[in-house]
Order: C-alpha cells, then sequence, then structure tokens
C-alpha cells in the first residue's frame, strides 16, 4: 500500500512537471508547425529569475514566482519578435526554425553561464516540510508542484475552449489561411502562443529546480522528455500532451519501482518507438492536427 | 584485490626511497631552484586544463580551475618554473564523454600549445586523455580515481609514460568502506539493526565500480547486499527508490551516485520517513553544494573521499587561504586536488631542467621520470606514485605509513555550514563518529 501511494505522488510529480514542460512544446508546434529548441532555456530563464530577485533581492515567494513567469514571457515575446517573425514564411521553416532555436538555445546557456557560473544554487522558491499520508511522507513541494501544474493547466484550458483568443489560436492551429480570412491576426496569435509557452516552460523551469537545483543545462533533460511526451500524444495535441505527460511520469514511476529505476528512460523510450510504429500521429493525435 | 597486490608488488617502498624525493613546500623549493636559474625563455609555460566547467560535472569543474589559478599565482610569485611564467588555459569538457574529452585535450595543445595537461576529473571512459597526452607526447596529470587508468598504463607503459593518476583508484572504496563499518561496529559506535547493504548507484564508471567492488566483498566481512538499485542520472525525484528502502530496512544505505545535487534530494526525501539506516554517501556529500542544497538534511551523513583536504598545518593553511579566496561556499577538497597537481609538475618540471614542448618526448619523458621519483605532501596528504600504474598509493588500505600514501579519508558532517568532519583515519581525525538523529541507539 505505502509503495502504491508512493508511485502514485511520484509519477504526479513528474508528471505535472512534464505536462508544464511538454503542454507548452505541444501548443506551439500545434499552432505555428514550430519545434522550438530554445523552449528549454525558457525554464532556465524562469528559474534563474526567480531565484535572482529572492535571492538578491529579498523578495518573496509569490513575487518571485510571478517575476519568473513573466522572465518567461518575455523571453517568449523576445525570441519571436527577434527572430521567428521573420523566418515564418521562409522556406523549409519547420526545418530552419529547429536550427535557429537550437542557436539561440546555445548561445542563452553560454550567457547565463557567464553571469551565473556553473554553481548549482538552491532554488529559494520552495516550501519544506511533509506530512503522512497512510504511512507514506508526501512533501509539500510536491503538492505544490501538482496544484501549480492543474492551475496553469486548467487556465490554459479555459482560455483556448472558452474565449475568443482561444478560438483564434484553435483556428489558426486548424488552417491559417482560413483563420486569416475569418479576421484573425495570426502574426499576433503566434506571439501569444510563444508567450503563453514561455509562460508554462518558466512555471516548470521553477518548479523543476526546486529540486532539482539550479544549472544553466538544467532545461535539457526536461525538453528532452517533452519531446518525447509531444511525441506520444500526437505533435501538436495540447490536451494530449498534458494527459501524455500524467500518463509518462506514473508509467515511469511504476517501473522504476517494479523494474529499476535505470529502467525508466529506456522504457519510455521504446513506448515511443512502438506508438510511432503502430500509431504514427500518437496517441491522441489526429492527422489532420498536423499542419502540412 | 588484484589491483592491491599488483600495486604492493609495482614499487617497494626501499626501492621508492632509494630515488624518491621529498615535496616540502613545492613553494620553497622552487623558489631555491629559480634562484640559480637563468630563464629559459620569455614564453610563459602553457599547462593546459580539460576541465568540466558545464554539465553536471561543473561544480567540480570551477574548483578544479580556482585550484590551478591559485597554484599558478603562487608559482609565479616564486618566479616561475625555471623564469618562465605559469599560465592556465582552460578548455571545457562539457561533463561530456570522450569525443568532447579529447577534442579539449588536442586543442589545448594544437590551439594553446600547451606543454601539460592537468585535470581533476572528467566522465567518459577515462582513458581519452591519456592518449592524446601519449599522442603528443606531454606529461598528463588527473584525479579520475579510476581502474581504467591502472589498467591502461600497466599494460603498456611504453605508450603512457606520461600519465599520472595522482589519487589511488576507485577499487579502495569498497575495502575501505567494508572495513570502515566493521570498524564502527566491532569498537561499539554503531550497533545496526541488521547486516544488509542496500546499495544505490549510477550510470557512470566509477558509481558503478565502487558499487561492485562492495558488493563483491561484503560476504568477507560478514555482510550481505539486500538491495542493488541503479538510477539515472539527473534524478530529482526518489520515491520509488526509497519505498524500496523503507521496505528492505536495511542497516546501512550506500549511494554511490556522486552527483552533489541529486544526494541532496536523495537526503531530504529521505528523511521525510527515514529507516533505521547509517547513509553513506559517495564523494558528493564532501562538497559545499550538497551542504548548501540539502541544507539540514545533510547533517549525520558520512562521506568518504581518497583526495580531500586532511587536517593538520599544511592542509589548514590551504582551506583558510582557499575559502578566503572563493568565498565560503567554494570546496577546498575540489581546488585542493588541481593546485597540488600543478605544483607538484612546477617542482618536477624545474628538477628536470624545465617543461617539455608537445610532440617533442625528450624533456617531457625527463619531468615524468621526476615525478615518478616524487613523494609529494599537498593538502589532500602524500601523492606517491606505485611506478607501474603511475597511481598514487592508499592509505591506509596499500600502506600503513600516512607519510607514504594519500588518506583514504571518511568524513561526518556535523553542521550544514562546515565541512564534514575528518572521523578516519588516525592520524588525521578531528571528530568521533556521532550516531545520526534519524538513527535509534
Amino acid at each position: 500500500m505505502d509503495a502504491a501511494i508512493q508511485i502514485i505522488i511520484t509519477g504526479l510529480t513528474l508528471g505535472a512537471m512534464y505536462a508544464l514542460a511538454s503542454v507548452g512544446l505541444a501548443l506551439t508546434y500545434g499552432t505555428m508547425g514550430m519545434f522550438n529548441m530554445a523552449h528549454g532555456m525558457f525554464m532556465t530563464i524562469g528559474a534563474y529569475a526567480s531565484y535572482s530577485l529572492s535571492s538578491a533581492f529579498g523578495a518573496p515567494l509569490p513575487l518571485a514566482l510571478v517575476a519568473g513567469i513573466c522572465a518567461g514571457a518575455i523571453s517568449g515575446s523576445l525570441l519571436h519578435l527577434l527572430i521567428v517573425r521573420f523566418m515564418l514564411h521562409t522556406e523549409d521553416f519547420q526545418t530552419t526554425i529547429m536550427v535557429a532555436t537550437a542557436g539561440v538555445a546555445i548561445a542563452l546557456q553560454d550567457l547565463i553561464l557567464k553571469r551565473y557560473g556553473a554553481y548549482p544554487f538552491k532554488q529559494p522558491a520552495q516550501i519544506e516540510g511533509s506530512f503522512r499520508l497512510a504511512g507514506t511522507a508526501i512533501s509539500y513541494q510536491s503538492i505544490v508542484i501538482v496544484a501549480m501544474a492543474a492551475l496553469l493547466i486548467g487556465a490554459l484550458a479555459w482560455l483556448l475552449t472558452y474565449t475568443k483568443f482561444g478560438l483564434a489560436i484553435r483556428a489558426t492551429a486548424m488552417n491559417q489561411d482560413a483563420a486569416k480570412l475569418m479576421g484573425v491576426r495570426t502574426e499576433r496569435t503566434y506571439l501569444q502562443v510563444i508567450v503563453i509557452a514561455g509562460v508554462l516552460a518558466s512555471a516548470a523551469g521553477i518548479l523543476i529546480s526546486s529540486l532539482a537545483g539550479l544549472s544553466p543545462a538544467m532545461g535539457t533533460d526536461p525538453l528532452i522528455r517533452a519531446f518525447i511526451i509531444c511525441v506520444v500524444a500526437g505533435l501538436g495535441s495540447v490536451t494530449g500532451a498534458g494527459l501524455a505527460a500524467i500518463m509518462m511520469g506514473l508509467f515511469e514511476a511504476a517501473i522504476s519501482y517494479y523494474i529499476g529505476a535505470r529502467f525508466g528512460l529506456p522504457v519510455m523510450l521504446g513506448l515511443v518507438v512502438l506508438i510511432l510504429i503502430f500509431r504514427p500521429a500518437g496517441l491522441f493525435g489526429r492527422m489532420e492536427v498536423v499542419r502540412s | 584485490m588484484d589491483e592491491k597486490r599488483d600495486c604492493e608488488m609495482g614499487s617497494s617502498r626501499r626501492g621508492f626511497l632509494k630515488g624518491g624525493l621529498l615535496g616540502l613546500g613545492s613553494a620553497a623549493v622552487l623558489a631555491t631552484l629559480n634562484e640559480s636559474a637563468v630563464a629559459q625563455s620569455a614564453d610563459p609555460v602553457i599547462v593546459g586544463a580539460p576541465l568540466q566547467l558545464t554539465g553536471a560535472g561543473a561544480a567540480d569543474g570551477i574548483e578544479f580551475k580556482q585550484g590551478l589559478e591559485l597554484a599558478a599565482e603562487e608559482i609565479n610569485a616564486s618566479g616561475g618554473i625555471l623564469g618562465r611564467q605559469v599560465k592556465i588555459v582552460t578548455a571545457d569538457t562539457e561533463s561530456g564523454g570522450d569525443d568532447l574529452i579529447t577534442s579539449a585535450g588536442q586543442r589545448l595543445i594544437d590551439r594553446d600549445g600547451a606543454s601539460a595537461l592537468i585535470a581533476g576529473y572528467n566522465f567518459g571512459s577515462q582513458t581519452a586523455l591519456q592518449n592524446v597526452a601519449a599522442d603528443a607526447s606531454v606529461v598528463y596529470l588527473h584525479a579520475d580515481t579510476a581502474r581504467a587508468h591502472t589498467d591502461l598504463v600497466s599494460k603498456n607503459p611504453g605508450r603512457y609514460w606520461g600519465s599520472f593518476m595522482y589519487c589511488p583508484s576507485e577499487l579502495y572504496y569498497g575495502f575501505a568502506f567494508l572495513n570502515f563499518i566493521k570498524h564502527l561496529e566491532d569498537t561499539g559506535q554503531l550497533k545496526a539493526p541488521n547486516k544488509k547493504i542496500a546499495i544505490v548507484t549510477g550510470p557512470l564508471v566509477y558509481s558503478i565500480n565502487i558499487a561492485n567492488s562492495i558488493k563483491s566483498d561484503a560476504a568477507k566481512y560478514g555482510y550481505e547486499i539486500s538491495l542493488f538499485e541503479t538510477v539515472q542520472a539527473p534524478t530529482t525525484d526518489w520515491g520509488p527508490t526509497l519505498a524500496k528502502l523503507r521496505e528492505d530496512k536495511p542497516g546501512f544505505i550506500v549511494v554511490t551516485h556522486f552527483f552533489p545535487q541529486d544526494q541532496a534530494q536523495f537526503m531530504i526525501q529521505f528523511l521525510a520517513n527515514p529507516t533505521n539506516s547509517l547513509v553513506y554517501l559517495q564523494y558528493g556529500a564532501s562538497l559545499a553544494a550538497f551542504r548548501d542544497l540539502a541544507g539540514d538534511a545533510s547533517v549525520g551523513v558520512l562521506y568518504a573521499t581518497n583526495i580531500g583536504v586532511l587536517s593538520g598545518e599544511v592542509s589548514e593553511e590551504f582551506a583558510k587561504k582557499y575559502l578566503g579566496r572563493y568565498g565560503a561556499k567554494a570546496s577546498p577538497n575540489g581546488g585542493a586536488q588541481t593546485y597540488e597537481a600543478l605544483h607538484l609538475f612546477a617542482q618536477a618540471a624545474a628538477l628536470a631542467g624545465g617543461v617539455g614542448k608537445a610532440y617533442e618526448e625528450e624533456q617531457s619523458k625527463k619531468v615524468a621520470a621526476r615525478l615518478k621519483e616524487s613523494i609529494f605532501r599537498g593538502p589532500t596528504g602524500v601523492i606517491r606514485f606505485d611506478q607501474k600504474a603511475q597511481q598514487a598509493f592508499s592509505y591506509p588500505v596499500q600502506t600503513k605509513d600516512p607519510s607514504l600514501g594519500m588518506a583514504h579519508i571518511f568524513s561526518q558532517i556535523k553542521r550544514k555550514e562546515e565541512n564534514g568532519y575528518i572521523i578516519s583515519p588516525t592520524p588525521y581525525e578531528t571528530a568521533q563518529f556521532e550516531l545520526p538523529k534519524w538513527m535509534q541507539a
């Protein structure tokens, strides 16, 4: 019983962090056909911004969290305004934007390294302590991680489903030309999408760094997992990415307990291969979701 | 055990002392040599440092860089190496594998003109830089703590004459740990609830070799391995592994996965519902980053290193100087490694008549010969090389004389603000073992 609760808690914690990391990536791909290789850097920037405000200026925890998320949003908008918008209509956009954003990620990582060094600073934005549930210790930080992921992803789902703003994003994702004809300003929609991705990723970065500490390369591992989750879910499927992230978190925790901790990622990768063979569009994807 | 025997056979104490060279304060020795020297060249001596300045091993890589900088300043203040100033050039190995490590080493030699390579440890197969050094005929000093080095050099000394590991290999951690816990139990300092040892290792060769060496010898010391788990790197959520440990309830938990960030999370999550187990964390807990991240959860943890700053005048003076220069968050244990390696190299090069040039082996071979003869006392103990494997001897595992081997120290963290206190071996201990607060007496 204790083990089962532990697996569920670990799975939900991992899944929540994966979800925040992957939903923004899925949204960007689904709307713009853009695989953002700098997505991991949004996480890093959010984590460092939160750390800087909290430790250097003594800002309270909520303010530091908000600052980190704002830093992610600003990073997203700058990426769009300075690079993406100039490449949107170029030939082979999907390929060239991957290379361009990979370059941005490398440059940003080096800048952070230069500014902060590689010392694994402790993220002040965390809550210490734990409580017991049927004999299993559950940390308050895990609860915060799950709650924050649920809040942000819930807000995104509401935004996409019930607002005109969300309708514009969905319309653009379905058919860019048709959306334009219906009066949607698609370029502004793209900017909004990248900002949302930046917000979610920076929140993920803050939460991940609360467990792992800060490092300039901290976004790399979550980015790889986010890519895996997006492929499993179906490229561009936002809801699917959220659900797949939770499933993968639970799956990884169960594999770690029942088979061995080292098999978590290899089994996940094996699963991706199987899904690509038997369901090329992913578990939740439809072929038409993917822009041609 | 074979390696232990090989090392003992590789160099007799009598044979070594015959040609031995005692390093009683490298700066003073260098200054004396420099007094009578005429500068051989106005060009600085370039020492290449292939270090992991980014990625998972960066916490240590930064310390290694700082240690080199501090040593270079001291050497230059003493007149350099026979009048030539020492200049450190670093190349980032990115905590990566052999491809990145090799290219970093090669760049330092071919682009920067390095006359020697000095590093702390790098990841990969831990044989990459030996090959770079052998191809370029330069001296290479490192602290990989790797059996891979001893195997490589022992089997082909004609090729790897210039590669030296200035610490013992990781295999000694196994015997030393088992010996240590048995001693704690035999002397009544610890009454473990059972003889079970749970081992948690990581994906890197260093961690796996230590875990395997404990596993293979446990029965000889009267212990059984009840759990052997390999985790990924990084591991931030230890839930499933801790669930297994809590079911197993071992008397001893050994974590050989050595990343300080991951070890810190292990302790924080373990202490939420601890078992009555002695916790030993390999190496990572010796770094300030571990205490910084784990906070109160770091107190009571045991760790060991076979290349850590000792007690006593030489070591304490270094630690004070290092912390004064780089701040309270710096780790003298890391910086001391490259610090003493550069001092050792400078002294050997001065005695050999100067440093060599890449691809011209004659002078570098003279430096290597001097290194092989040296007995050098640095902040982490005595570096005396086994003549066959070109690794430092371990005290007390290989030699019972503390003046002839690098001390394998066990430490316990007593306060989160301070480095751990050495609790073994004699004569370096600074405190007694204390039962961790989560264990029952």
